[in-house]
């Protein structure tokens, strides 16, 4: 009887043994193939009964936070400037996902990152939620002005910091209320994201930084940089001759594909500065496919950042894209030359080939975020400012080219750059990029501005898609009063951010 | 001597005990930011005095008995008693469920006491084995009679007196329990009797009467009350004493056999059945399988030490109070967690044995047997279910799931094993002191 009493205990062991391994496997070693399974919506739920940190812009607004719910989960997530910042925080929607801002910096806005977890031992007995807040260094009112400068014109407008590659606008038109897409009445969301997704202009989409664009004229400046640094391009020569139109041509001098005439049959030439006051297709197309050549152009492209990820702390930025197939087709490489053919390029990629100029050829990593606090306002993440994704030419040329797009302001097509802009050097880049065969363009303008003498503190790219004609001054009449005015606003200083104005959304 | 070793081990054992159930409560309740709640009071003097009320009463009553099992029992039952205050915190609309767990685990306790009263010697059971034999299946049968009996969550296995609604088969096992003992300890010796088949040696065909009573008996339990937890617990306990009686393994075969047969009966006959084997093999298809699937996230968010107590949403779980209860444990407490209650399990598994082991008559012996086969057995059953290494029945992990039924018994069942414990300590202690006796009359 001993014996099967003791074989008894056996069995009931052996039964235990299996019930422990079975433990392990559900919480240890299948742990996040469960938490993947699709019909596992915990983590959701989790973040939609928890606070989470507010979205607060450098000089103070609140662009998104977490207010109290009285629904089936315990915070409702609100978007106070409702579309200003959509294409920056995205939204936090629950069968929707998320996007933006809310999407990349999900775990520090949640408060799921190490720095919060570090402090958690001292946090013990007090009652305390830890979640982090983001400031931006966008600022509300460069976004305002840039919102109310473009109007209802499809486009975007692109601010940013060229020392630092701290961005102080990023606004496209159209946009869309993330709080349609938050709300926790799930039927609405997904009619109103239904709605968006039909929509024909692509509201949810960032034009600024995740569409890409002919970038027309305003591309010669890295033409130009190829020109000065592989070419032999330098103020003083070559003097490209005056002509309505650059004929390709291919091995041994014969003329290939069909010539590249200026705007409106115009006849222009000169040396670099005269061509660039006139936008002058024909002399930067020979000076791309002739004095720079193909490996110049790809390589000096790439250098600006083309045919590379942009590394913004946004999430899905598109790239842009300059040609690499220029084998036995000069025609291809001389309309590159001119942002026209293969070239694609967003806004963002725009304003940094204005920032790089404006740097000494040194392009710094865009970012939106300046810094992660907690909810006590103590900083516990910065987002680096001495951070150089490329560098895009030599400051020798970043200096020629400097030069060169201030007397685009001056006495070239970007006149109208500085008209709000008095006592401060501008220098900018028009650009009119046909779309195909049609009658309609993009409108562009690329520029920077500063004191005088000083390292200028803001570039922009701006972008007015779809405006009919195709004149080399539209860019400079359309596009560059919205730059202007946008530039105007970053130069003010920036008002104090009001004080903690987030620190009501995050007791709980 | 031994008596008071086992008591001030009790006592050390049970203030551990309680500081941990102590400090769980603690920190499911004070997170939320409000005031300390006016039932803090209350729930603290259960925790707290309940566990001393029990061992007070052991002193007086069994003061020789084993001092491992109360102090495992009611740190389970504090434990679970913290989990369900959590659930019913979190639920939007509470049922009071930790209110009422609170009279339960009071109503437990006295009965507890009750039993060590009542039963002032094992032996007393034996003599009214086939009155418990007759209980037993009364009460089984109870929830089928009709005006009283009551079908809840599909299971046919309650019983509605007034306001009281109660399990009688949480009852019923205890009493199969003490008249299979009685019984089986008798007819031992006939039962014992084997017949060659050739080379294989099977129990006379004239003695399987009672394991073919006891299975069909387990058969009707699961057919008609569809309650396949309790029906495996019963066949399995009848089992195992009529093995560990007789010590004859062809029973264990037979046994095996006729459970196999039966299975496959019930899996083909019985659309209840086959679903929750469906389920067992793909919980994942169409929402049916529901239950384990969350279970298997909320443990799966638990990983290795939990979300911690009250941070987690074990409330996704359906009847996470009752049957779940082992995931919500997993969740909050994680794999350490869910592993202490395994050793706490097993723990009382092997003080059950011993005291079985240890008893002097066969009567006491079976009874400790059986009545630790329930315990683990059961807590095996339904732990098994909720980790899907089992088709999910739906009986309750004792001491720590909701339930008035599950607690009371359970109770009973270890004042039994107390009971036994301090006979034989008590005998083994007289027949020393008397042989000392004797050798100083020499």
């Amino acid at each position: 009887m001993s014996k099967q009493i003791r074989n008894v205990g056996v069995f009931l062991m052996v039964c235990y043994a299996a019930l422990f391994v079975q433990v392990n496997r559900l919480t240890i070693f299948e742990a996040n193939a469960l938490k993947d399974n699709p019909a596992n919506n915990r983590e959701v739920e989790r973040d939609f009964s928890s606070p989470r940190g507010s979205i607060i812009t450098a000089d103070g607004t609140v662009v998104a936070r977490s207010v109290p719910s009285n629904d089936q989960y315990k915070f409702l997530r609100e978007y106070p400037t409702r579309d200003l910042f959509a294409h920056v925080t995205g939204y936090f929607a629950f069968e929707l996902g998320s996007a933006g801002l809310e999407r990349s910096y999900n775990d520090e806005l949640a408060g799921r990152t190490i720095d919060f977890d570090l402090r958690e031992l001292s946090d013990l007995f007090v009652d305390r939620e830890r979640v982090g807040d983001l400031t931006l260094s966008m600022r509300n009112d460069v976004q305002q002005v840039a919102r109310q400068e473009l109007g209802q014109r499809q486009g975007s407008v692109v601010a940013l910091d060229p020392r630092n590659g701290e961005i102080l606008a990023l606004w496209s038109f159209p946009s869309y209320d993330p709080n349609a897409l938050a709300t926790h009445d799930f039927n609405a969301a997904e009619a109103a994201s239904n709605l968006l997704n039909a929509d024909p202009e692509k509201p949810t989409l960032a034009r600024s930084y995740q569409d890409n664009f002919f970038p027309g004229s305003t591309f010669k400046i890295v033409t130009a940089a190829a020109g000065i640094e592989r070419g032999g391009v330098t103020p003083d020569q070559p003097d490209y001759p005056a002509r309505q139109a650059y004929q390709p041509v291919g091995a041994g001098g014969r003329p290939v594909g069909r010539p590249i005439g200026n705007f409106g049959g115009a006849t222009c030439g000169g040396t670099l500065f005269p061509i660039m006051e006139a936008s002058c297709n024909s002399a930067f197309a020979q000076m791309g496919a002739e004095d720079a050549g193909a490996d110049a152009m790809i390589d000096t492209a790439q250098a600006f950042g083309f045919n590379q990820d942009v590394p913004i702390d946004l999430p899905r930025p598109a790239g842009s894209s300059f040609p690499t197939n220029f084998e036995n087709d000069p025609p291809k490489l001389a309309q590159s030359s001119i942002g026209q053919n293969d070239v694609q390029a967003t806004p963002l990629q725009m304003a940094l080939v204005a920032a790089a100029v404006a740097n000494g050829g040194e392009i710094m990593t865009p970012h939106v975020v300046r810094e992660v606090r907690d909810d006590q306002g103590e900083v516990v993440d910065t987002i680096p400012t001495d951070d150089v994704w490329t560098r895009a030419m030599s400051s020798g040329t970043a200096d020629v080219l400097r030069q060169g797009m201030i007397r685009v302001v001056q006495d070239g097509t970007a006149s109208r750059l500085d008209d709000d802009l008095p006592g401060y050097e501008v220098g900018g880049k028009t650009g009119t990029a046909q779309i195909g065969s049609s009658d309609s363009s993009h409108a562009w303008i690329i520029g920077f501005a500063g004191p005088p003498g000083e390292a200028p503190s803001v570039a922009v790219a701006v972008i007015v898609e779809g405006q009919p004609g195709v004149s080399e001054q539209t860019g400079g009449r359309v596009a560059a009063p919205i730059a202007s005015a946008v530039m105007r606003q970053a130069l003010e200083q920036p008002a104090a951010p009001a004080d903690q104005e987030s620190g009501d959304s995050n007791s709980g | 001597m031994i008596g008071a070793v086992r008591r001030n081990t009790e006592l050390g054992l049970l203030v551990l005990g309680t500081m941990f159930v102590v400090g769980a409560y603690v920190l499911t309740t004070l997170p939320d930011n409000s005031p300390i709640p006016n039932t803090t009071g209350p729930f603290l003097a259960i925790i707290v005095g309940l566990p001393l009320v029990a061992h007070l009463a052991v002193r007086r009553l069994a003061p020789q008995a084993d001092g491992m099992l109360l102090p495992l029992a009611s740190l389970l039952n504090g434990l679970g008693y913290v989990f369900i205050v959590r659930i019913d915190e979190a639920r939007a609309q509470s049922d009071g469920l930790a209110g009422l767990q609170s009279i339960w685990m009071i109503l437990g306790v006295s009965a507890f006491i009750g039993t060590l009263i009542v039963v002032r010697d094992a032996r007393l059971l034996e003599r009214y084995r086939y009155t418990a034999g007759f209980v037993g299946i009364v009460l089984l049968l109870l929830p089928l009679a009709p005006v009283v009996g009551r079908t809840i969550n599909g299971s046919r296995i309650w019983v509605s007196i007034g306001p009281v609604n109660f399990q009688p088969g949480e009852f019923a096992k205890l009493a199969l329990a003490v008249f299979f003992a009685g019984y089986l300890w008798e007819k031992r010796e006939l039962l014992a009797i084997n017949r060659a088949y050739g080379p294989i040696s099977l129990p006379d065909p004239k003695h399987l009467g009672p394991v073919l009573l006891a299975w069909g008996a387990s058969l009707v339990v699961m057919v008609s009350e569809r309650d396949l937890g309790s029906s495996l617990l019963f066949f399995t306990l009848f089992l195992v004493l009529i093995w560990v009686a007789t010590e004859r393994a062809s029973y264990l075969a037979v046994g095996v056999a006729l459970f196999a047969g039966g299975a496959f009966f019930a899996f083909n006959a019985f659309s209840h059945v086959q679903e929750r084997v469906d389920i067992w093999f793909d919980p994942w298809g169409k929402d049916r399988g529901f239950q384990v699937v969350q279970a298997a996230f909320a443990m799966a968010d638990g990983g290795v030490s939990g979300t911690g107590l009250a941070l987690g949403s074990p409330t996704k779980i359906p009847v996470v109070e009752s049957d779940m209860i082992f995931a919500a444990i997993g969740e909050e407490l994680g794999l350490l967690g869910a592993t202490a209650v395994l050793i706490a399990f097993l723990l009382m598994i092997g003080a059950g044995l011993r005291i079985a082991q240890q008893a002097a008559r066969g009567f006491e012996r079976l009874l400790a047997v059986g009545l630790t086969t329930l315990l683990g057995f059961q807590a095996f059953i339904i732990m098994a279910g909720v980790v899907r290494l089992l088709p999910l029945t739906g009986v309750t992990l004792p001491f720590i799931s909701y339930g008035g039924s599950s607690l009371l018994a359970n109770y009973v069942l270890l004042a039994l094993l107390l009971r036994i414990s301090n006979d034989s300590a008590q005998r083994e202690a007289e027949y020393l002191a008397g042989r000392s006796m004797s050798e100083v009359g020499a």
